[in-house]
């Protein structure tokens, strides 16, 4: 939460490292899931709800607060486990993720309340509505900001293309997209899928600042999101290189959408985030 | 920002730059009846956006663009975005109206609207014009399938007006409701009358244009005045015809439905759409469901792609004429 203070590298540090521990329950419990993902963003989460975004949390639809859209509405692990770090959502109900009946879906919808922005499983929506709040926000003189986040695989969405156009013609600088960069698709490589790449020059020429950093380097976040605050003529977009399953070595870097995840290789992680941040 | 001109319409909010009709020479100078509904309400709460998709004037739009300049938002030609871009604004408390051609609204825009508008109950209002096949433009510019896709969203309501003289209470309708709202619009070919001794247009209302108890025509938007000729044609015959204006298709006065059709020995519903899933849809539903059995015929787009044309071609060639309606009565009757 953004107080004007600034949250000790250590403390994002062993909160993604909670959150990494989090996911990995999460999923452990259905033997399969978005792990990997949820590992290689646990770093931005840290860094957005423990340093970032400003909310309230005893009034989650305060006018004033920062809109956090998640457009990549199937990396929940993470999102929840945040949440719930965060003070946002009762830890307990963690262990309802992706239960019948649970309002912890595998895609987040409005089920779970104001938290949820706008309900994003279907790709390329989110920078749409996220523009829709930007100007909103605008108009009506708050000096709230709008962030989304947006998959790689994602940008292959026409939408999305419409959109960054139209945020870049109605300058709107209150508005941060971060694109969690880790080339994974559900059919592999997004890079052999659609030429994607390079994705900050393509931002650039649609009227976009973009940065790109090392999506687990909180010294880069700190000054990109700085910059991004600072812009008052475009809109930003954060450009964070992630590595998939980022913090548990024998799974960083093994590129799977919806990965199985045996209970074995579930507990072994575990011991590797304990053991090590422990 | 202030309103920028107080003045009487000018000349470029006469009726010139449309292709749902051939210009005439010496052509009437017709009223933009919705868009000056829609300045009067954005007048009056300065929450009301207009959004359009390049498509300013034919969507009546250049009144907010000219009058209201900082509650006019062009979109582009990206109605996926705009549809977007509507539900945020929406989210941040503005109550924006979001224009195109019906046919690109709701095919172009389909999961959009589903996700973003009517399941999240987003206080947008779309307004689709040009419906069904009344255009020269062709195929790619006919809606023949936008009722039968919003009927099928949970939380949409659907209104298409009779007449153009319906325009201001449909803004006020959708208005009202609280939530999304499909306004299926045509724009006015002549000046409009309203028609004396009914209520105004509301959602969830039917209203008895004509009455009589041989047979009930059931219909909405372009076909309400097909079906008023069908039925004086049809009183020239002694066939006693009530015609019924659906605008609200969604939600549909079922109480009032049955008491029509209780009184009636054959219903026809007509519509200037498909047959399938639309208005003629909604009421054999309503029939089946309540075990009524009667002679029953859907006039609308029989289940097939049209062609650009003037409205009394294609309303002819495609069987949505008065003398289509009247002849399915006929053939009601015989049976």
């Amino acid at each position: 939460m953004q107080t004007g203070n600034r949250t000790s590298l250590k403390e994002l540090t062993d909160t993604a490292t909670t959150i990494r521990k989090d996911v990995i329950r999460m999923v452990a419990r259905h033997g399969q899931g978005y792990v990997q993902q949820g590992l290689g963003a646990a770093d931005l989460f840290s860094y957005l709800y423990f340093q970032e975004l400003r909310f309230d949390t005893a009034n989650l639809n305060w006018a004033d607060r920062d809109r956090f859209i998640l457009s990549t509405a199937h990396n929940t692990a993470v999102f929840y486990a945040t949440l719930a770090r965060a003070g946002l959502l009762e830890p307990q109900t963690l262990t309802e993720y992706c239960l019948d009946g649970s309002s912890l879906e595998i895609n987040a919808s409005e089920r779970l309340g104001p938290l949820v922005e706008c309900t994003c499983g279907s790709l390329g929506q989110g920078l749409s509505v996220a523009v829709g709040l930007a100007m909103g926000s605008r108009r009506q003189q708050r000096d709230a900001n709008i962030y989304l986040m947006l998959g790689d695989g994602e940008l292959e969405e026409g939408q999305v293309w419409e959109a960054a156009m139209f945020a870049a013609t109605h300058k709107l600088s209150n508005l941060t997209m971060i694109i969690d960069l880790n080339y994974m698709q559900v059919e592999g490589d997004a890079r052999d899928v659609a030429a994607i790449d390079p994705v900050d020059a393509k931002l650039e020429s649609f009227g976009w600042q973009t940065i790109i950093i090392d999506g687990h380097d909180f010294e880069a976040m700190f000054a990109s999101f700085a910059a991004a605050r600072a812009n008052t003529d475009r809109p930003s977009c954060i450009i964070a290189q992630t590595t998939p399953g980022k913090g548990v070595p024998f799974l960083e870097g093994q590129k799977s959408h919806n990965m199985v995840l045996p209970e074995g290789t579930a507990d072994d992680a575990l011991r590797w985030l304990e053991a090590d941040h422990g | 920002m202030a309103e920028s001109d107080n003045s009487p319409l000018k000349s470029d909010a006469l009726h010139l730059d449309d292709f749902s009709v051939r210009q005439q020479p010496h052509q009437q100078i017709v009223p933009k009846y919705y868009g000056e509904a829609l300045l009067a309400a954005a007048r009056a709460d300065t929450s009301i956006l207009a959004l359009t998709a390049d498509l300013t004037a034919p969507t009546e739009t250049d009144l907010v663009r000219d009058h209201l300049p900082d509650q006019f938002v062009m979109a582009g030609i990206a109605e996926a975005n705009m549809v977007g871009v509507g539900a945020g604004l929406a989210r941040a408390g503005f109550i924006p109206f979001v224009h195109s051609f019906s046919v690109f609204l709701s095919r172009r825009s389909f999961d959009q609207i589903a996700m973003q508008i009517a399941y999240p109950k987003t206080n947008v209002k779309l307004v689709g014009f040009m419906p069904g096949i009344d255009s020269l433009l062709g195929v790619s510019h006919q809606a023949i399938d936008d009722i039968a896709l919003m009927r099928a969203l949970p939380n949409m309501t659907i209104l298409e007006p009779a007449s153009p003289a319906d325009y201001q209470d449909a803004v006020a309708a959708a208005l009202a409701h609280e939530g999304p709202v499909y306004l299926r619009l045509y724009r006015a070919t002549a000046p409009a009358t309203p028609v004396d001794g009914v209520p105004p247009l509301q959602a969830g209302k039917i209203r008895h244009l004509h009455h009589g108890n041989d047979a009930a025509i059931f219909a909405t938007g372009l076909m309400v005045e097909q079906a008023l000729l069908a039925a004086e044609d049809l009183k020239a015959q002694s066939v006693n015809a009530s015609v019924i204006d659906c605008a609200s298709i969604k939600p549909l006065d079922v109480e009032g439905i049955l008491e029509v059709i209780s009184q009636s020995k054959i219903i026809v519903t007509a519509e200037n759409h498909t047959i399938i899933g639309g208005l003629g849809s909604a009421i054999a539903e309503i029939m089946a469901g309540n075990n009524i059995a009667r002679p029953f015929f859907r006039i609308g787009v029989q289940d097939c792609f049209a062609e650009g044309g003037s409205r009394a071609f294609l309303f002819g060639k495609y069987g949505l004429s008065a003398k289509d309606i009247a002849a399915a009565v006929k053939q009601g009757l015989a049976s």
